[in-house]
Order: C-alpha cells, then structure tokens, then sequence
C-alpha cells in the first residue's frame, strides 16, 4: 500500500526548490555586492604584477619572483597607483613599453586573440555536437518496439531457456 | 679503483642487454602471434625478466657510482657532490635528464616484468599478446633513448674543478620529498603505458568490446591514483618548500602531468559507460591513447627546452626522438582507429541527455576540451614564435580565467550525475534525488557569505560544490546503510570518496585564489608588533646560520605573540645562488605564510617580510588524501550480482513495484 | 543469427552521414600542426638584444650622484652619455669593472669631445658601491636610483646593461651584459662618424643600431 504522500514530500516538489532558489539568489545578490568596492593600493599592485612576466626568470611572474628586477617592477607599480592618474589598463601598457613580451594575459588583438578565440570556438562547436547528437539519437529511440521486434525477442528469450 | 672504471660499461652493457631483450621480445611475441605457433612465446617470460634485470641494473650502477662519489661519469659529474648527504645523493639520479630516463626505464620494466608474469598463462590469447608486444616496443625505444642521445653513462673527463661536482640544484636538496614526488609522478606517468597497451591490443586483434577494459581496469586506476598522488606532492612541495607561493603555477612542466591527468580522469568515467551499456568506444579508445600520447608529449616539452620553465632540464638532441615517437604513437593509433571503425560502433545509442550516459558523455566533452585548453595555452608561446617571431608569455592569469568556467561547469556534472539512473531520468525522479544535495549547497554558500565570502564565480562555486558534496554523500550514506562498511568498497562508492576530496580541493583552490591577502611589512626588532588582518607580527632576532651546503639569514617572528617562525634567505654554496625559504603557520582555517625579501643583515634590527593570509588551504592536502583514499577503495571489488538476471534492488518486501528510488543500489555490479 | 538479424535491423534504420570521419579529420589536422609547431620551434635563451629604446628620445633622468650632487640627464645634452647599470654583487658588472676604467681613460684623452661615462646604482648598498670603487677605482659619476625607477624606465632586466646616448638626447646602441672598452670604443666612434656624416634631421635614423651583445657569463 503506498503511503499518502508526506508533508515532507510536498515538500520536495516546486515550494521546496522555489524557496532554494530565492535562498540562493539572495545569498549570491549579497556576497556579489559585497565585493563591488574600490580596491585597496595593495590589491592593485597585486592584482597589476601577477599579470606581468618577471624579465628573466622563467615564466614566474612579477608577483612571484623575488629578485630585483622584479621588485623595482613593483615599485614601480606602487609608485603609479599611488599616483591614481592611470588605470590597471594602462599601468600595464607602461611597463609592456620597458619590458616587451612581459604581459602574461594574452591581449585580445593580433594572432594573440587566437588564445582566446580557439577554446570559445571549440567550446561552442562541442555544444553544438553534443546538442546534434542528442537529438539524432532520441530521435532514433523514439521508434517505439512492434510486434515484429517483440517476437524476435520472444524467440530469442525460448531459445536461451532451451540451451544449456 | 676497478669499480669506477667498470660502471660506466657495465651501466651501458646493462641497457644494451636490457634493450636487446625488448626488442627481441617483441619481434619474437609478434612472429609468434602471426604464425600462430606458441612455441616462440615461451621465451617471453625469460625476455621480460632480461629487460628487468637490464633497466634495475642500470639504475643500480647510476646509484651506486653517485652515492660511492664516483665521479668518473659525465652524468655523476653533473648532479653528485661531495657534500650532499647520502639519501639526497640517491635522489640526485632523477634530478637531471639521463636520471630520470633510467627511473622511467625500471618503472617500465618492472610494469612489463608484473604484466608478463601476471598474464603467463594466457599468452596464447592475442589480446594479451598483442598487448605485452607493444609493451616490448615502448620500453625498446625508452631503452634506445638511455643507450643514444640521454646517455647516462657517458664518461667524463678529467673533473673540471669548476663545474663539476656540484650537486643537483640546491632546491633539490633541502627536503625529503625529492624522494617521493618524481618516483609517484612516474609510477602514474608510466603506468599508463599498460592500459594503453591493452587498448592497442584490443584494436590490433578487432575485440574492442569490453574483454580489455576489464583486464586493464584495475591498472589505469592505480596509474592515475599514483599521478594525482604525485602532482599533488608536487603542489606540497611548491607550496611548502620551494617558496613559490603558490600551489600551482601553470608552468609547463606542470601542465605536462596535468594533461594526461585530465584525459586519464576522463577515461575512468568513461569506461563505466561502455561495460554497462557497449558504447562510447571510440571516445574510451581515444581517451586512453591520448594520454599515453600525452605523457611522451609532456615529457618532450619539459626535456627539449622549447618552452620556459622554472622546472625543464633542457638538452636538444632527445627533443627529436621524442618527438618523433609522439607523432608514430598518434598516426597508429588513428589508423588503426579508422581500420577498425565498423567493430568500434556501437549497437546502442543514447537514449536522453538526462541519464548516467549523458552526463559521462558531457564528461568527456569537457575534460577533452580543458585539456586542449591547458595544451594551447602551453604551447601558444611557441605558436607565436613561430608566426611572428616575438617572445609572448602565457601564464597563470589566462589559465585561471580559463578554468574557472570548466570548473564551475564539472562541479555541477558532480552534483548531478550520481543521481541520474542509467537510460532515463524524469524531471520528478531528478527533483526528488537532488533536493537535499541542492540545500547542502544552499547551506554552503549560506556559511560562506557569513563568513566575509564576496565575487560571483567564488559563491557559484561554493554553492556548486555543496551540492556536489551533498550527491555524493548521498551516494556513501545509502550504501553504507545498506551494506554497512562494505558499502564504501567498489568503484561506485571509492568513487564518491573520491569525489568528496575533489570537491574539497576544488573549493579550498578556489579560496586560495580568490581571498588570499598579503602585505609587506617592515618589523624592527623591540618595536611593537605590526598588525595585519587580526594578525601581529613581530620580529625577535636576526640570525645567521650555516651548515655544509648552505648559509643564510633567518629572521624569527612571532605571530600573535605565539611561537617564532623563522623565514630565511638561503644561499647554496655551492651553486652561489639564494633562494627564499619560507615558514608557513598552518591551520585549519588557512595559513599564515611568510617570507623574507630584500636583503636582510645578520644581527640587525630590520627585516622586509612579505606576509600571505591563505584561507583553506590545509584542506586541499585533505582533500587530496581523501582523494588517495578513495582510489584505494575502489580498487576494491564491489558486490556482485550472482546472475545477471538477479533483481538490481536489495530488498523487495514491497506488494507494489519498488519506486525509482529505492531500484538505484550503488556498489553493486560494479 | 539473431544478432545478425538485429544488426541488420539497426542497420536498416537509415544513417544520417556519420560526423566521425570528420572528426577524425580535424583531430589529425590539429595533431599536424601540433608537430609542425613543436618541431620547428628551438629551444630558446631568455638573452635580450634590443632594447625598446633604441631610436627614441632618453627618458628623463633627474637623481644625485653618490656624493649629493644632483644629476640631470638632459643637461647633458650636447655631448655623448654612456650609461652603465651596475651591482656591486653582480659577477659580470665586477668583472667588466676594469674595462669601464679602460674605457673612461681612453675618453680622458679625447678631451672636452670624450664621452661621458656614468654608473647607475639600481636600488644597490650604497656603502657596498663607495667601498667597491674606492677599492677597484673609477671616478667618474655613480647615479643613485633608489627606488629602481630608472632601471625600470630603461627596461634594464639583468645587470650589467650599457647604454650610449648621442648629444641629441637619443638613444642609440643598446648593450645586454659585460662589455670591453674597446668594443664601446669602437661603437663610439662609428656613431660619431655616422652622425657628423648625416645631416641633421636625418640624425635619429641614422643613429639608429640594434648593436646587442649578449655576453652574460
């Protein structure tokens, strides 16, 4: 005998998960307007040397390395974010001129965009497949098994049951 | 004196021994095959035992020569020292090129020796032989490499007191680790080799069902729980040791053995779905080969020296071969692939994205394509050298913005796909399974946010990743109440363990990333103590010290007037180089780590300390044991049906059939 | 023989074309290029021969010598200025020591027409500095530069770095490690016989060299 459905159960069906999703909404309208404020000195020179390469190390980067290229780069750094005249944008250009090929986020220009645009390429063309696929094969399923199919099976279940 | 002189010929009889048993081994399994005529099989066993004894020997002879100071050889020339303790000196071997081919060649060789003994009765069947062939043909060319252009026993000259004789890189010499993380990594890396053999096999003979999968199930698991182990060493000892700050740097050469880690991970997913159900082949196959393929690829990147790394040990000459073999292994493989696409079809297609097979398939997708990811953007500095011939960097700010989204979307696959039953699923099933696990992860994100949590891709992913948490608790709760401690062996249940530590990895990653805060403090000795974050920092005394190999700064400080940590700057005497070495203060809620720049004096009064606030981050080494863990027991058989026409569902007291519910038993079958 | 049958069945079923040898295509033109790249490309140096201040204007430089006097590199103009970045702990800049001297000698004997030579201190102990050139000698102006900003401005990776600046203000021969008096001669002069042979706009141009020497020990 099946039991009534519980209070709990009922539950479980749309109040349940329209209750989750405003719980998860609000936490998340929250915390995202929690993290819109100005940055501090530091956390732009932080966030400014870790996208730049340390000149002659090996791919470390400015944030990283220890030696003393790298900390006069970040002096530098320092030194034009507080001055507040120049945005991140462009405190990075400034220290591209000195040091060339030292910006390790690819720009989104030239052969660099390459970076980008191949995996959103991909990505974009393995949903596409995935979708393709998916429906091909539900469509292929939806063919429902007749009455030929069914005695196939019958015969095939008669057999198995004569053999050892 | 005899001994020296002897090594460097006895070290090279040894891999030409070792390299002739290969290939004699594999030219006579492959006669044997095609002629149909056992008879040149048997020797088989007495081969694999000769390139045992050839690869062990060698490695041996190297070790021998480095820890008896033997410095007639180039190679002991390079990496030994006088003054590097004996234990340090053992682990010298793999800290340069021709080492650490002699460690791939014994890992190879005793693999091939296990496989060999373990299949001896059944080398008549094609599918095994074929597979210990190819077996034969790997370790021929990895023998061939440590006997031409990575010679290890090359002799010296005359010591040239200069250069020579100066003991591996310093970093290499401070902790034990040095022990462990190569060996793993390699164990994982090579392991690899054995399920890929068996894939060759299985195309080779035309039975690409489901025979090889089983046989190699239990090999690709332990390969790849030895090379998450084995990055996740690595990650330790970056973290801990060497002082680079961070956990993981998108460095090449940790991409290298990120890489077959992907398609490996993939794989294992992926196999489920051809035992249960036939399909997928095609993809499996191409899975396995891609990450054999990708381990001889990460290993040519990191060995050439075409790209930058604060890891690569360069030289130039092995780049071609491995190369090379990189692009044989990949052009077989596809052809053989494309031989046998009729048998590689499957009978069955699947019927709903909404079902187990969908969300692997999905898996596979997006493992495939975080792998391209990390594989361009390690490669694309030399794209761009070779279009335009201009130096470009490519690090960890591209690859972070990069997996963030992968990541977010594989947690969510992890939330959803433990619950989805094979075949089908209805959106009611779905809501049903998946509501508790939702307000797990609603409950997560909940904590995080009252805990300081801000930014949209971080609280995503916490929230995602208690949801995952809660699918496979779910998972581990109904099968321990069904089968008590039973319920957690098997890959089904092992796997949710596993699960379970790569959701905490994944969100003590993320907080790592996102909410990691650090200052640069200037202390004084005898001033009061600097104040960061509810933090303070004060500075006892400067010191100076020394030791054989090694003499430095160290400044103790005292945080939040507990125990001093001593931060220091170390300057290897023997290779006139400082390195920074950190002190890290771990607990539970996150680390306090520091280090000490500019250019402290001993005795002074001030010191420059760099001080990072990391949160979580004890759990990542957690998560990653818990990872271990898991592989351990799904190592394990599961319960298994007796016939396969036994009912799925555990119980059947009820009159009305049993609901969608109660039908899914984990472990079982498995 | 019911499997055949059924295969047949399946295969009765009509296939739309198969996307796998497509697949297969695109993956063995992407595995192409992938060897093509890898194998073309050389394993590379991290060595800098150019400088991104070659051809254009001295950035300005207003610091003070080590004895407190101030220095400004614009009022140099007029005559030639040969920079010279420098660490007292660094191996190379001490062993191109005695080659700076050389060189500021034969200067000295070209009288007011000599270059200029000046070492600048990148965020170097300045007691370490007194005491190395008061030890090895050297007289001519060491520059401080106590924040690194002119080191970063000149985009100096690795010390030692020289730059030769002609009496217009631009820069025009770009050094990467230790260099000989006679090589920094000997530059000097065919900058000077090209410049007197040019005309005056056409200075810049050509004064312009990629002159790079990466003799990093």
């Amino acid at each position: 005998m099946a039991k009534p459905p519980s209070r709990l159960s009922r539950l479980k069906s749309w109040p349940g998960w329209l209750l989750l999703a405003v719980v998860v909404a609000a936490a998340l309208a929250v915390g995202v307007a929690r993290s819109g404020g100005t940055r501090s000195s530091q956390e732009r020179i932080d966030e400014i040397s870790q996208q730049l390469a340390c000149p002659i190390c090996n791919g470390q980067s400015v944030y990283e390395s220890e030696n003393p290229t790298s900390q006069a780069i970040r002096t530098e750094i320092g030194r034009l974010v507080r001055e507040g005249q120049l945005n991140d944008d462009q405190i990075l250009m400034r220290l591209e001129q000195s040091y060339s090929g030292s910006m390790l986020r690819p720009r989104g220009d030239g052969v660099d965009a390459l970076i980008w645009a191949l995996p959103a390429a991909a990505a974009v063309i393995c949903a596409a497949g995935l979708v393709v696929v998916f429906r091909r094969w539900r469509g292929e399923a939806a063919t429902a098994p007749d009455a030929a199919d069914r005695a196939l099976v019958d015969e095939a279940l008669r057999r198995s049951d004569l053999e050892p | 004196m005899l001994a020296e002189a002897l090594s460097a010929p006895i070290g090279q009889a040894l891999l030409l021994l070792g390299m002739a048993a290969s290939l004699f081994g594999a030219l006579s399994l492959t006669t044997s095959i095609r002629t149909k005529n056992p008879r040149l099989a048997r020797n088989t066993g007495t081969y694999a035992v000769m390139a045992l004894v050839g690869a062990v020997g060698a490695a041996v002879v190297m070790e021998r020569a480095l820890i008896n100071r033997d410095f007639s050889l180039k190679f002991t020339q390079q990496v030994g020292s006088p003054n590097t303790p004996a234990l340090f000196n053992f682990a010298a071997m793999w800290s340069a090129l021709e080492g650490s081919i002699l460690l791939w060649l014994m890992i190879l060789a005793i693999y091939l020796f296990i496989v060999v003994r373990r299949y001896r009765k059944r080398l008549n069947d094609p599918l095994i032989a074929w597979a210990v062939v190819v077996m034969f043909v790997v370790a021929t060319f990895f023998f061939l490499l440590a006997a031409g252009p990575a010679n290890a026993f090359a002799r010296g000259g005359p010591p040239n007191m200069a250069m020579c004789c100066r003991g591996p890189n310093p970093l290499l010499q401070n902790h034990v680790l040095v022990m462990f993380h190569p060996p793993l990594l390699y164990l994982g890396y090579v392991g690899v080799t054995v399920p890929f053999a068996f894939a060759m096999a299985a195309l080779i003979t035309g039975r690409v069902g489901e025979g090889w999968l089983a046989e190699t199930r239990r090999w690709a698991l332990f390969a790849w729980g030895f090379l998450t182990v084995g990055i996740l060493l690595g990650g330790w000892w970056s973290y801990e040791v060497l002082g680079w700050g961070g956990v993981w740097g998108w460095d090449p050469v940790e991409n290298a053995s990120l890489l077959p880690w992907l398609t490996g991970t993939a794989y294992l997913h992926s196999v489920m779905v051809q035992e249960r159900r036939g399909m997928l082949r095609v993809w499996n196959i191409s899975l396995l080969v891609a990450t054999f393929a990708l381990t001889i690829l990460g290993t040519f990147l990191t060995r050439s020296g075409v790209v930058n790394s604060v890891h690569a040990f360069s030289d130039g000459s092995i780049g071609a071969y491995l190369l090379g073999f990189f692009g044989l292994i990949v052009v077989v493989a596809l052809a053989l692939i494309a031989w046998r696409g009729d048998r590689l079809r499957a009978p069955g297609a699947i019927d709903s994205p909404l079902s187990r097979e969908g969300a692997f398939l999905a898996n596979n997708v997006v493992f495939a394509l975080f792998a391209f990811v990390v594989l361009l953007g390690t490669v694309f500095p030399l794209i761009v050298e070779a279009l335009q011939d201009r130096k470009l960097a490519v690090a960890a700010p591209f690859f972070d913005t990069m997996s963030v989204p992968i990541g977010l979307v594989l947690l969510f696959l992890m939330a959803i796909a433990p619950v989805l039953p094979w075949r089908k699923a209805s959106a009611e099933l779905l809501s049903k399974r998946l509501f508790w696990p939702a307000w797990v992860g609603a409950g997560a994100l909940v904590l995080a946010v009252a805990v300081g949590a801000d930014g949209f891709a971080p609280l995503v992913a916490f929230f995602l990743g208690g949801f995952a948490a809660g699918s496979a608790l779910r998972q581990v709760v109904l099968a321990t109440r069904r089968q008590g401690f039973a319920g957690m062996l098997g890959r089904a249940n092992g796997g949710m363990i596993v699960h379970l530590g790569v959701i905490i990895l994944a969100v003590a990653l993320v907080s790592a990333n996102a909410f990691t805060r650090s200052a640069d403090l200037s202390l004084s000795v005898g001033q009061p103590a600097a104040a960061f974050e509810g933090h303070t920092f004060a500075l006892r005394s400067i010191d100076a010290f020394s030791d054989a190999r090694s003499k430095g700064v160290k400044a103790h400080v005292i945080i939040d007037g507990g125990q001093a940590y001593a931060p220091a700057l170390t300057t290897y005497t023997g290779m006139g180089r400082t390195i920074g070495t950190p002190s890290v203060k771990t607990g539970v809620g996150g680390d306090i780590y520091l280090t000490l720049v500019g250019s402290p004096v001993a005795g002074g009064s001030t010191a420059q300390i760099k001080v990072f606030l990391k949160p979580l981050t004890v759990w990542l080494w957690i998560g990653g044991g818990l990872m271990a863990l898991g592989t351990v027991l799904a190592a394990f058989p599961g319960r298994r049906r007796r016939r396969p026409t036994d009912p799925v569902s555990a119980d059947a007291v009820r009159i009305d059939p049993p609901s969608a519910d109660e039908s899914e038993v984990v472990g079982v079958g498995s | 023989m019911l499997a055949a049958e059924a295969d047949q069945g399946i295969a009765a079923v009509s296939r739309p074309k198969r996307l796998a040898p497509y697949i297969a295509l695109v993956v063995a033109v992407v595995m192409a290029l992938l060897f093509w790249v890898l194998a073309g490309s050389k394993p590379g140096g991290t060595e800098r021969t150019t400088s991104h201040l070659l051809g254009k204007a001295a950035p300005t430089v207003r610091s003070t010598t080590l004895d407190g006097q101030p220095f400004d590199l614009s009022r140099r103009k007029g005559s030639w200025v040969v920079i010279n970045f420098f660490d007292s702990t660094c191996i190379p800049c001490r062993a191109e020591h005695p080659e700076l001297i050389k060189f500021a000698e034969q200067q000295r004997s070209f009288g007011a027409e000599g270059a200029e030579l000046y070492t600048f201190i990148n965020r170097d102990n300045q007691a370490a500095v007194r005491r190395w050139f008061a030890d090895n000698g050297g007289d001519w102006p060491v520059i401080t530069d106590d924040d690194g900003h002119i080191g970063v401005t000149f985009g100096v990776a690795k010390v030692p770095e020289t730059f030769i600046v002609d009496p217009a203000g631009t820069v025009v021969v770009y050094y990467g490690g230790a260099i000989t008096a006679d090589q920094l001669s000997a530059e000097l002069q065919r900058m000077r016989d090209a410049s007197a042979a040019a005309t005056p706009t056409a200075v810049s141009t050509a004064s312009v060299s990629t002159t790079g020497v990466a003799a990093n020990g």
